[in-house]
């Protein structure tokens, strides 16, 4: 049965669960929420399995309660604006009643907000979204912490490092590096000085993981993120710790982001 | 043999040839070694995605055996080809031979599936006769149509989806090649044994 009513999509609001895992060697990358911790965060304050879908939102996400829903926003610090409702602010579970409208507003810090709801949306039919039963497990009683976006990202050495001039690592370390508006669910392009590459070749196509740094031949870094191609013929210079990959994931574009080596 | 770093949480391993990488991909399924959660070859690679948790030196032993081994049997694959491509005569001339002869090597050999890439679900088929190794178009077309049957290098492939393509094409299939809908979502998988069957 219908839940929630979308009333405008807005900034790539989407529909995002924790994507699959798996399927990389058929040729298919894991899809799914670009910032996993996020959504799995918000799952966890509403009371449901981590891995259900909840809403992605860049901004301008409305919607509206068919009726009473636990909800809670993650991600992203962003302005909420709630109408015929009780406020909700970022990071606990907030009980709506039916007729209550939520607007995802501007983000402040990050790329993307996320929007979950007890019971997870189990089917998007157009702008109707249902969601699911009742987990039965207890929602979080203390609201969550907002974690620092703007910290260094560690990165170890990748692959094909030794494709590049001789340290080409501290060169990535010692950036500076901006998130272009090019940057999407695939990759967070980086502009900023050029890596050097040593060796022109051209490189069979390889398997790639989620925070790969592939260097195309302009030069420019592109660091994978969730709808990353499964394999790639542009050497990676390094890649992200699996435990950061959140933090570029949510650097939106125009700012910076800062790379440390794993002490 | 080479062992690359990839952070914590993969290595990707280089090998001299797609024999290699072959035998290494399936005797890496075989062992079952604790903590590796993804198996992904390519043309001369095979990246090990594992949990952080896995026996690093039980792991780089298996990657290390070059040596050669017995492919799984795997599954066998009929693919029904209308061989009605855009690129069959051109591809006649390039191998010297009469269309009938392009569409009768096509089907004449059986194929197996050394890796997925480029998009889900479009397998790298080895086993295409060298007569047919032609090169790919030196323009790649904007649109490929979903199913068209195509070669180009050594490989032989299907495409499952409709795409940019630069791969010479021969014919089309039905068949369903990706389906996400599906508990396994690729018709080819890496392994598998596949033949052409003119329809």
């Amino acid at each position: 049965m219908t839940a929630l009513d979308v009333l405008a999509w807005g900034i790539a609001g989407s529909v995002r669960d924790t994507g699959r895992r798996g399927l990389a060697h058929l040729g298919r990358s894991r899809g799914g929420a670009v910032d996993l911790a996020s959504l799995e965060l918000g799952n966890r304050l509403v009371g449901n399995p981590v891995h259900v879908a909840g809403l992605e939102s860049s901004g301008g996400l409305v919607l509206r309660t068919r009726r009473p829903v636990l909800v809670a926003v993650t991600g992203s610090p962003c302005d909420v604006t709630v109408v015929d409702g009780p406020p909700l602010g970022w990071g606990a579970p907030v009980a709506l009643p039916s007729d209550a409208t939520v607007r995802i507003g501007r983000l402040h810090g990050g790329a993307r907000s996320y929007v979950c709801v007890r019971g997870g949306v189990v089917a998007v039919d157009g702008d109707r979204l249902d969601v699911g039963a009742d987990p039965g497990t207890e929602a979080a009683s203390q609201p969550a912490v907002p974690p620092r976006l703007e910290v260094p990202v560690r990165v170890w050495p990748g692959p094909r490092l030794d494709w590049f001039a001789r340290g080409a690592l501290d060169a990535l370390v010692a950036g500076p590096w901006t998130v272009s508006v090019t940057s999407d669910r695939v990759g967070v392009r980086l502009d900023g000085p050029s890596l050097v590459r040593v060796r022109h070749g051209e490189l069979p196509s390889e398997g790639m993981v989620e925070g790969a740094i592939q260097v195309p031949p302009d030069g420019r870094p592109i660091v994978m993120l969730a709808d990353h191609p499964a394999t790639g013929g542009y050497p990676v210079v390094a890649v992200v710790d699996p435990a950061d990959l959140w933090l570029v994931a949510q650097r939106p574009p125009g700012s910076e982001v800062r790379f440390t080596r794993p002490r | 043999m080479r062992i690359l770093p990839y952070g914590p949480r993969a290595s990707l391993v280089e090998y001299d040839s797609i024999e290699e990488v072959m035998a290494a991909s399936a005797r890496l399924r075989r062992a079952g070694v604790a903590g590796v959660r993804e198996i992904v070859p390519a043309a001369r690679t095979v990246l090990v995605v594992h949990d952080g948790g896995v026996d690093r030196a039980v792991l780089d032993a298996v990657l290390a055996d070059v040596a050669p081994v017995e492919l799984d049997h795997g599954d066998l694959v009929e693919i029904g080809v209308v061989y009605d491509g855009a690129d069959l005569a051109e591809v006649a001339s390039l191998a010297g031979w009469s269309v009938d002869d392009v569409v009768a090597r096509h089907q004449a050999v059986e194929y197996r599936v050394a890796f997925c890439g480029f998009v889900p679900g479009f397998a790298y088929l080895v086993g295409l006769p060298a007569e047919l190794h032609v090169p790919r178009l030196a323009t790649p077309r904007p649109r490929v149509d979903a199913g068209s049957v195509a070669i180009a290098g050594e490989w032989a492939g299907v495409y499952p989806s409709a795409s940019p393509g630069g791969w010479r094409l021969l014919g089309h299939t039905d068949a369903v090649m990706w389906d996400e809908a599906r508990a396994r979502p690729s018709l080819l998988e890496p392994g598998m044994r596949v033949r052409f069957v003119a329809r």
